[in-house]
Protein backbone atom coordinates (compact mmCIF):
# COMPACT_ATOMS: atom_id res chain seq x y z
CA UNK A 1 0.00 0.00 0.00
CA UNK A 2 1.24 3.11 -0.72
CA UNK A 3 1.76 5.84 1.80
CA UNK A 4 1.96 9.63 0.90
CA UNK A 5 2.76 12.41 2.76
CA UNK A 6 -0.46 15.22 2.79
CA UNK A 7 -1.08 18.81 4.25
CA UNK A 8 -3.69 17.61 7.29
CA UNK A 9 -7.20 18.52 6.47
CA UNK A 10 -10.26 17.60 8.29
CA UNK A 11 -11.67 14.83 6.66
CA UNK A 12 -8.40 13.03 8.35
CA UNK A 13 -9.56 13.80 11.99
CA UNK A 14 -11.05 10.81 12.63
CA UNK A 15 -7.53 9.35 11.55
CA UNK A 16 -5.57 11.20 13.13
CA UNK A 17 -7.08 10.28 16.56
CA UNK A 18 -7.46 7.04 16.17
CA UNK A 19 -3.61 7.64 14.95
CA UNK A 20 -2.81 9.15 18.37
CA UNK A 21 -5.14 6.54 19.84
CA UNK A 22 -2.35 3.78 18.50
CA UNK A 23 0.09 5.57 20.24
CA UNK A 24 -1.78 6.38 23.90
CA UNK A 25 -2.18 2.52 23.64
CA UNK A 26 1.50 1.55 23.29
CA UNK A 27 2.19 3.42 26.06
CA UNK A 28 4.10 6.09 24.35
CA UNK A 29 4.69 9.08 26.69
CA UNK A 30 1.69 11.46 26.52
CA UNK A 31 3.35 14.50 25.51
CA UNK A 32 4.19 13.21 22.17
CA UNK A 33 0.90 13.11 19.85
CA UNK A 34 0.51 14.63 16.65
CA UNK A 35 -2.13 17.66 17.38
CA UNK A 36 -5.62 17.74 16.22
CA UNK A 37 -5.62 21.34 15.60
CA UNK A 38 -2.36 22.92 14.86
CA UNK A 39 -2.81 26.29 14.43
CA UNK A 40 -5.05 27.08 17.96
CA UNK A 41 -1.73 26.12 19.74
CA UNK A 42 1.15 27.87 17.68
CA UNK A 43 2.57 30.37 15.62
CA UNK A 44 0.61 31.15 12.12
CA UNK A 45 1.09 29.57 9.40
CA UNK A 46 2.02 26.08 11.11
CA UNK A 47 1.25 23.25 9.58
CA UNK A 48 0.80 19.66 10.04
CA UNK A 49 1.74 17.08 7.44
CA UNK A 50 0.47 13.46 7.63
CA UNK A 51 1.59 10.04 5.97
CA UNK A 52 -1.21 8.20 4.97
CA UNK A 53 -1.84 4.99 4.14
CA UNK A 54 -5.47 3.57 2.94
CA UNK A 55 -7.47 5.62 4.81
CA UNK A 56 -5.24 5.77 8.14
CA UNK A 57 -2.54 8.23 9.16
CA UNK A 58 0.71 6.68 10.07
CA UNK A 59 2.99 9.28 10.85
CA UNK A 60 3.12 13.12 10.54
CA UNK A 61 5.21 16.38 11.66
CA UNK A 62 4.93 19.66 11.92
CA UNK A 63 6.33 22.47 10.17
CA UNK A 64 6.31 26.08 11.95
CA UNK A 65 7.45 28.99 10.24
CA UNK A 66 9.08 32.16 11.55
CA UNK A 67 10.84 34.94 10.77
CA UNK A 68 14.75 34.73 12.05
CA UNK A 69 17.32 37.70 12.03
CA UNK A 70 20.09 35.71 10.34
CA UNK A 71 23.30 38.88 10.20
CA UNK A 72 20.56 41.51 9.74
CA UNK A 73 18.67 39.78 6.93
CA UNK A 74 14.71 38.62 7.61
CA UNK A 75 14.48 35.21 6.74
CA UNK A 76 12.01 32.52 6.89
CA UNK A 77 13.26 29.87 9.14
CA UNK A 78 10.85 26.65 9.63
CA UNK A 79 10.89 24.89 13.02
CA UNK A 80 10.98 21.01 12.79
CA UNK A 81 8.34 19.99 15.07
CA UNK A 82 7.60 16.34 16.69
CA UNK A 83 7.84 13.93 14.00
CA UNK A 84 6.04 10.97 15.15
CA UNK A 85 5.66 7.35 13.17
CA UNK A 86 4.06 4.27 13.70
CA UNK A 87 7.23 3.22 13.65
CA UNK A 88 7.84 3.55 17.63
CA UNK A 89 5.08 0.56 17.64
CA UNK A 90 4.93 -1.28 14.57
CA UNK A 91 8.84 -1.55 13.01
CA UNK A 92 7.25 -2.04 9.33
CA UNK A 93 6.97 1.59 9.64
CA UNK A 94 10.52 2.78 10.85
CA UNK A 95 10.68 3.71 7.25
CA UNK A 96 9.13 6.67 7.68
CA UNK A 97 11.28 8.97 9.66
CA UNK A 98 13.08 9.49 7.03
CA UNK A 99 10.91 10.21 4.45
CA UNK A 100 9.26 13.07 6.72
CA UNK A 101 12.84 14.55 7.21
CA UNK A 102 13.50 14.37 3.39
CA UNK A 103 9.82 15.82 2.87
CA UNK A 104 10.11 18.83 5.45
CA UNK A 105 13.73 19.69 4.22
CA UNK A 106 12.37 19.85 0.24
CA UNK A 107 9.30 22.23 1.78
CA UNK A 108 11.32 24.12 3.99
CA UNK A 109 15.29 24.05 3.45
CA UNK A 110 15.94 26.76 6.44
CA UNK A 111 14.74 24.11 8.72
CA UNK A 112 15.47 23.69 12.73
CA UNK A 113 14.86 21.28 15.22
CA UNK A 114 15.44 21.77 18.77
CA UNK A 115 14.87 20.02 22.34
CA UNK A 116 14.83 16.40 21.15
CA UNK A 117 15.61 14.87 24.21
CA UNK A 118 19.81 14.05 23.74
CA UNK A 119 22.22 13.07 21.61
CA UNK A 120 21.24 9.13 21.62
CA UNK A 121 17.78 10.10 20.33
CA UNK A 122 16.81 8.49 16.87
CA UNK A 123 15.99 12.02 15.68
CA UNK A 124 19.79 14.03 16.46
CA UNK A 125 21.04 10.86 14.89
CA UNK A 126 19.64 10.95 12.04
CA UNK A 127 19.94 14.75 11.40
CA UNK A 128 23.42 14.19 11.72
CA UNK A 129 23.52 11.44 9.56
CA UNK A 130 22.10 13.71 6.84
CA UNK A 131 24.70 16.42 7.58
CA UNK A 132 23.40 18.38 9.80
CA UNK A 133 25.16 20.86 12.32
CA UNK A 134 23.94 19.27 15.86
CA UNK A 135 24.98 21.16 18.82
CA UNK A 136 24.00 21.48 22.12
CA UNK A 137 23.03 24.48 23.83
CA UNK A 138 24.27 25.14 27.11
CA UNK A 139 22.31 24.48 30.22
CA UNK A 140 23.28 26.80 32.99
CA UNK A 141 21.73 26.81 37.06
CA UNK A 142 22.50 28.18 40.26
CA UNK A 143 21.09 27.13 43.52
CA UNK A 144 18.93 29.36 45.67
CA UNK A 145 18.39 26.38 48.76
CA UNK A 146 21.07 24.46 48.77
CA UNK A 147 19.39 21.50 51.45
CA UNK A 148 16.19 21.25 49.38
CA UNK A 149 18.45 21.02 46.33
CA UNK A 150 20.41 18.33 47.39
CA UNK A 151 17.39 16.41 48.95
CA UNK A 152 15.22 16.81 46.04
CA UNK A 153 17.26 17.61 42.24
CA UNK A 154 16.55 13.79 41.03
CA UNK A 155 18.61 14.35 38.08
CA UNK A 156 21.97 13.93 40.21
CA UNK A 157 20.49 11.16 42.95
CA UNK A 158 20.86 9.18 40.32
CA UNK A 159 22.24 6.30 42.97
CA UNK A 160 21.44 5.03 46.47
CA UNK A 161 25.14 6.05 47.52
CA UNK A 162 24.70 9.64 45.47
CA UNK A 163 21.18 10.28 47.45
CA UNK A 164 22.79 9.27 50.56
CA UNK A 165 25.71 11.30 50.35
CA UNK A 166 23.51 14.26 49.13
CA UNK A 167 21.13 13.92 52.28
CA UNK A 168 24.51 13.94 54.42
CA UNK A 169 25.49 17.01 52.55
CA UNK A 170 22.60 18.86 53.43
CA UNK A 171 21.96 17.40 56.73
CA UNK A 172 25.18 18.34 57.61
CA UNK A 173 25.41 22.11 55.75
CA UNK A 174 28.25 20.80 54.19
CA UNK A 175 26.15 20.95 50.85
CA UNK A 176 25.02 24.78 51.94
CA UNK A 177 28.36 25.78 52.79
CA UNK A 178 29.94 24.22 49.42
CA UNK A 179 27.46 25.82 46.77
CA UNK A 180 26.98 28.83 48.36
CA UNK A 181 30.71 29.67 48.66
CA UNK A 182 31.52 28.81 45.26
CA UNK A 183 28.74 30.76 43.65
CA UNK A 184 29.84 33.87 45.92
CA UNK A 185 33.31 33.20 45.07
CA UNK A 186 31.87 33.08 41.15
CA UNK A 187 29.34 36.26 41.17
CA UNK A 188 30.97 39.26 39.71
CA UNK A 189 29.68 42.63 41.70
CA UNK A 190 27.83 44.59 39.14
CA UNK A 191 28.12 47.87 39.80
CA UNK A 192 25.21 49.44 39.42
CA UNK A 193 22.05 46.82 39.14
CA UNK A 194 19.56 48.21 36.44
CA UNK A 195 16.18 49.13 37.38
CA UNK A 196 13.72 46.36 36.35
CA UNK A 197 10.34 45.88 36.98
CA UNK A 198 7.38 43.59 35.93
CA UNK A 199 5.39 44.29 32.89
CA UNK A 200 1.86 43.05 31.46
CA UNK A 201 3.29 42.59 28.15
CA UNK A 202 5.23 43.88 25.25
CA UNK A 203 4.57 46.84 23.87
CA UNK A 204 6.54 49.50 22.25
CA UNK A 205 9.50 49.59 24.23
CA UNK A 206 10.21 45.84 23.44
CA UNK A 207 10.23 46.78 19.74
CA UNK A 208 12.65 49.80 20.30
CA UNK A 209 15.04 46.77 21.99
CA UNK A 210 14.66 44.53 19.41
CA UNK A 211 15.52 47.08 16.38
CA UNK A 212 18.53 48.17 18.37
CA UNK A 213 19.87 44.83 18.95
CA UNK A 214 19.37 42.23 16.56
CA UNK A 215 21.67 42.87 14.30
CA UNK A 216 24.43 42.08 16.83
CA UNK A 217 23.48 38.41 17.06
CA UNK A 218 24.36 36.18 14.06
CA UNK A 219 21.05 34.66 14.49
CA UNK A 220 17.74 35.18 16.07
CA UNK A 221 13.68 34.49 15.97
CA UNK A 222 12.18 37.72 15.44
CA UNK A 223 11.21 39.23 19.18
CA UNK A 224 9.68 42.20 18.44
CA UNK A 225 5.93 43.10 20.56
CA UNK A 226 3.88 41.58 18.27
CA UNK A 227 5.82 38.27 18.11
CA UNK A 228 6.38 38.36 22.35
CA UNK A 229 3.05 39.19 22.10
CA UNK A 230 1.62 35.78 20.79
CA UNK A 231 4.62 33.85 22.96
CA UNK A 232 4.02 35.04 26.28
CA UNK A 233 0.36 36.32 26.26
CA UNK A 234 -0.83 38.50 28.84
CA UNK A 235 -3.97 35.87 30.06
CA UNK A 236 -1.00 33.38 30.26
CA UNK A 237 -0.67 33.30 34.16
CA UNK A 238 2.44 31.52 33.57
CA UNK A 239 5.03 34.02 31.94
CA UNK A 240 6.34 36.90 33.75
CA UNK A 241 7.68 39.87 31.62
CA UNK A 242 10.72 41.56 33.25
CA UNK A 243 11.65 44.60 32.21
CA UNK A 244 15.48 45.91 32.98
CA UNK A 245 17.57 47.96 31.81
CA UNK A 246 17.76 48.02 28.02
CA UNK A 247 16.61 44.60 28.06
CA UNK A 248 13.86 42.47 28.98
CA UNK A 249 13.19 38.62 30.29
CA UNK A 250 10.57 35.95 30.58
CA UNK A 251 11.09 34.16 33.67
CA UNK A 252 8.73 31.24 35.43
CA UNK A 253 8.50 30.78 38.70
CA UNK A 254 7.19 26.40 38.44
CA UNK A 255 6.40 24.03 41.28
CA UNK A 256 7.64 20.89 40.25
CA UNK A 257 5.79 17.51 40.66
CA UNK A 258 6.97 14.42 40.90
CA UNK A 259 9.83 15.91 37.43
CA UNK A 260 11.78 13.38 36.71
CA UNK A 261 15.57 15.61 36.63
CA UNK A 262 13.70 18.24 39.54
CA UNK A 263 11.27 15.84 41.26
CA UNK A 264 9.08 18.30 43.41
CA UNK A 265 11.62 21.22 43.53
CA UNK A 266 10.19 24.85 42.85
CA UNK A 267 12.42 25.65 39.54
CA UNK A 268 12.62 29.26 38.41
CA UNK A 269 13.14 29.63 34.68
CA UNK A 270 14.81 32.68 32.70
CA UNK A 271 13.32 31.37 29.64
CA UNK A 272 13.96 34.18 27.45
CA UNK A 273 15.79 37.23 27.00
CA UNK A 274 16.97 39.58 24.92
CA UNK A 275 19.22 42.85 25.12
CA UNK A 276 22.56 44.33 23.59
CA UNK A 277 25.41 41.85 24.13
CA UNK A 278 27.19 44.66 26.71
CA UNK A 279 23.69 44.45 28.41
CA UNK A 280 23.05 40.82 29.02
CA UNK A 281 24.89 40.83 31.89
CA UNK A 282 22.44 43.42 33.45
CA UNK A 283 19.37 41.20 32.13
CA UNK A 284 20.64 38.08 33.91
CA UNK A 285 20.99 39.78 37.31
CA UNK A 286 17.93 41.07 37.90
CA UNK A 287 15.89 37.90 36.25
CA UNK A 288 18.18 35.87 39.30
CA UNK A 289 17.17 38.73 42.13
CA UNK A 290 13.35 38.42 41.09
CA UNK A 291 13.63 34.95 40.97
CA UNK A 292 15.07 34.84 44.18
CA UNK A 293 13.21 37.11 45.78
CA UNK A 294 9.94 34.74 44.35
CA UNK A 295 11.43 32.07 46.23
CA UNK A 296 12.56 29.84 43.94
CA UNK A 297 15.23 26.43 44.77
CA UNK A 298 16.78 26.94 41.70
CA UNK A 299 17.60 28.75 38.85
CA UNK A 300 18.35 27.38 35.46
CA UNK A 301 18.73 28.48 31.90
CA UNK A 302 19.49 27.72 28.16
CA UNK A 303 21.48 29.64 26.60
CA UNK A 304 23.24 29.58 22.63
CA UNK A 305 25.09 32.45 22.45
CA UNK A 306 28.35 33.27 24.06
CA UNK A 307 27.28 37.07 25.37
CA UNK A 308 24.43 35.18 27.70
CA UNK A 309 26.81 32.21 28.50
CA UNK A 310 29.28 34.51 29.96
CA UNK A 311 26.66 36.98 31.35
CA UNK A 312 25.17 33.78 33.16
CA UNK A 313 28.66 32.74 34.29
CA UNK A 314 29.52 36.08 36.12
CA UNK A 315 26.20 35.98 38.07
CA UNK A 316 27.24 32.49 39.72
CA UNK A 317 25.80 30.53 37.56
CA UNK A 318 27.01 26.88 37.20
CA UNK A 319 27.00 24.68 33.70
CA UNK A 320 25.60 21.44 33.81
CA UNK A 321 25.10 18.76 31.10
CA UNK A 322 22.46 19.74 28.14
CA UNK A 323 20.47 17.50 26.41
CA UNK A 324 18.22 20.85 24.63
CA UNK A 325 20.01 20.31 21.18
CA UNK A 326 19.54 22.65 18.32
CA UNK A 327 19.96 20.99 14.99
CA UNK A 328 20.32 23.15 11.79
CA UNK A 329 19.83 22.05 8.36
CA UNK A 330 23.03 22.41 5.58
CA UNK A 331 21.24 25.49 4.31
CA UNK A 332 20.94 27.17 7.80
CA UNK A 333 24.20 26.39 9.35
CA UNK A 334 25.66 27.89 6.11
CA UNK A 335 23.31 31.13 6.61
CA UNK A 336 23.75 31.97 10.36
CA UNK A 337 27.17 30.38 11.03
CA UNK A 338 28.40 29.37 14.23
CA UNK A 339 25.77 28.48 17.48
CA UNK A 340 27.96 30.86 19.72
CA UNK A 341 26.78 33.81 18.01
CA UNK A 342 22.50 32.25 17.72
CA UNK A 343 20.57 33.70 20.22
CA UNK A 344 18.97 30.38 21.18
CA UNK A 345 17.34 29.47 24.19
CA UNK A 346 14.30 28.08 26.02
CA UNK A 347 11.99 30.47 24.22
CA UNK A 348 12.73 29.21 20.48
CA UNK A 349 10.94 26.30 18.90
CA UNK A 350 8.28 24.65 21.21
CA UNK A 351 8.89 27.37 23.98
CA UNK A 352 9.03 26.60 27.98
CA UNK A 353 6.33 23.79 27.98
CA UNK A 354 8.18 21.49 29.94
CA UNK A 355 9.21 23.64 32.60
CA UNK B 1 16.80 -5.70 -11.10
CA UNK B 2 20.37 -7.65 -11.93
CA UNK B 3 21.89 -10.02 -9.52
CA UNK B 4 24.69 -7.94 -9.42
CA UNK B 5 22.79 -4.77 -8.14
CA UNK B 6 20.86 -6.84 -5.61
CA UNK B 7 23.78 -8.77 -4.13
CA UNK B 8 25.89 -5.25 -3.98
CA UNK B 9 22.86 -3.98 -2.32
CA UNK B 10 22.90 -6.80 0.41
CA UNK B 11 26.51 -6.33 1.04
CA UNK B 12 25.77 -2.75 1.56
CA UNK B 13 22.78 -3.51 3.75
CA UNK B 14 24.51 -6.12 5.52
CA UNK B 15 27.72 -3.74 6.54
CA UNK B 16 25.34 -1.10 7.75
CA UNK B 17 22.92 -3.09 10.12
CA UNK B 18 25.98 -5.11 10.66
CA UNK B 19 24.52 -8.85 9.95
CA UNK B 20 25.85 -11.33 7.28
CA UNK B 21 24.64 -11.19 4.22
CA UNK B 22 24.27 -14.36 4.13
CA UNK B 23 21.26 -14.22 5.93
CA UNK B 24 19.46 -10.92 4.03
CA UNK B 25 17.06 -12.05 1.26
CA UNK B 26 14.63 -9.80 -1.03
CA UNK B 27 11.90 -9.97 1.39
CA UNK B 28 14.62 -8.65 4.63
CA UNK B 29 12.50 -6.01 6.18
CA UNK B 30 12.57 -3.65 9.04
CA UNK B 31 10.13 -5.82 10.73
CA UNK B 32 13.03 -8.93 10.16
CA UNK B 33 16.49 -7.45 10.66
CA UNK B 34 16.38 -6.71 13.94
CA UNK B 35 19.04 -3.83 13.80
CA UNK B 36 17.05 -1.98 11.12
CA UNK B 37 15.11 1.07 12.67
CA UNK B 38 14.73 4.45 11.18
CA UNK B 39 18.44 5.57 11.97
CA UNK B 40 19.43 2.61 9.95
CA UNK B 41 17.31 2.63 7.26
CA UNK B 42 18.48 6.24 7.17
CA UNK B 43 22.00 5.32 6.68
CA UNK B 44 21.30 2.53 4.27
CA UNK B 45 19.38 5.60 2.43
CA UNK B 46 22.89 7.42 2.24
CA UNK B 47 24.97 4.48 1.98
CA UNK B 48 23.31 3.81 -1.20
CA UNK B 49 23.02 7.29 -2.57
CA UNK B 50 27.17 7.04 -1.89
CA UNK B 51 27.93 4.03 -3.36
CA UNK B 52 25.48 5.13 -6.59
CA UNK B 53 26.04 9.00 -6.82
CA UNK B 54 22.03 8.99 -6.73
CA UNK B 55 19.12 10.85 -4.40
CA UNK B 56 16.03 9.24 -3.63
CA UNK B 57 13.37 11.51 -3.53
CA UNK B 58 10.85 11.22 -0.72
CA UNK B 59 8.38 9.54 -2.61
CA UNK B 60 10.41 6.87 -3.87
CA UNK B 61 11.60 6.57 -0.87
CA UNK B 62 7.82 5.52 -0.02
CA UNK B 63 9.14 2.40 -1.69
CA UNK B 64 11.70 0.84 0.15
CA UNK B 65 9.90 -1.37 2.33
CA UNK B 66 12.31 -4.48 1.99
CA UNK B 67 15.73 -5.41 0.40
CA UNK B 68 14.18 -6.21 -2.82
CA UNK B 69 12.30 -3.36 -3.65
CA UNK B 70 15.13 -0.96 -2.48
CA UNK B 71 17.57 -2.93 -5.15
CA UNK B 72 14.72 -2.64 -7.80
CA UNK B 73 14.58 1.09 -6.83
CA UNK B 74 18.59 1.36 -7.05
CA UNK B 75 18.52 -0.53 -10.79
CA UNK B 76 15.85 2.09 -12.08
CA UNK B 77 17.58 5.13 -10.66
CA UNK B 78 21.02 4.07 -12.11
CA UNK B 79 19.74 2.64 -15.72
Amino acid sequence: MAIEIRPFSAEWRAALREFNGRLDAAGVFAGMRLPEDVQAEMLPGSQLYIAVEEGAVRAGFVLRPQQFSIRGAVHRVTHYRLPLSEGLIQKRYATLAPMMLRSAIKVEPLLYALGMGGRQQPLPRMLEAMGWSVTSVPFFFRVVHPARFLRGIRAARSSPWRAAAMDLAAWTGAGWMALKTWQAMHTQHLPEPARSKEVEEFSAWADGIWEATHRSYGMTAVRDSATLGRLYPSSHPRFNRLQAGAGWAVILDTAMHDDPYFGNLRVGTIADCLASLDDARTVIHAARVELEHRGVDLIISNQGHIAWQSALRADGFLEGPSNFLLGASPALAKLAGPISEAHINRGDGDGPVHL
Amino acid sequence: MSPEIFNEVCGIAADVFAVDSKTLHSGSSPEQVEAWDSVQHLNLVLALEGRYGIQFEPEEMEGMKNLGQIATLVSTKIA
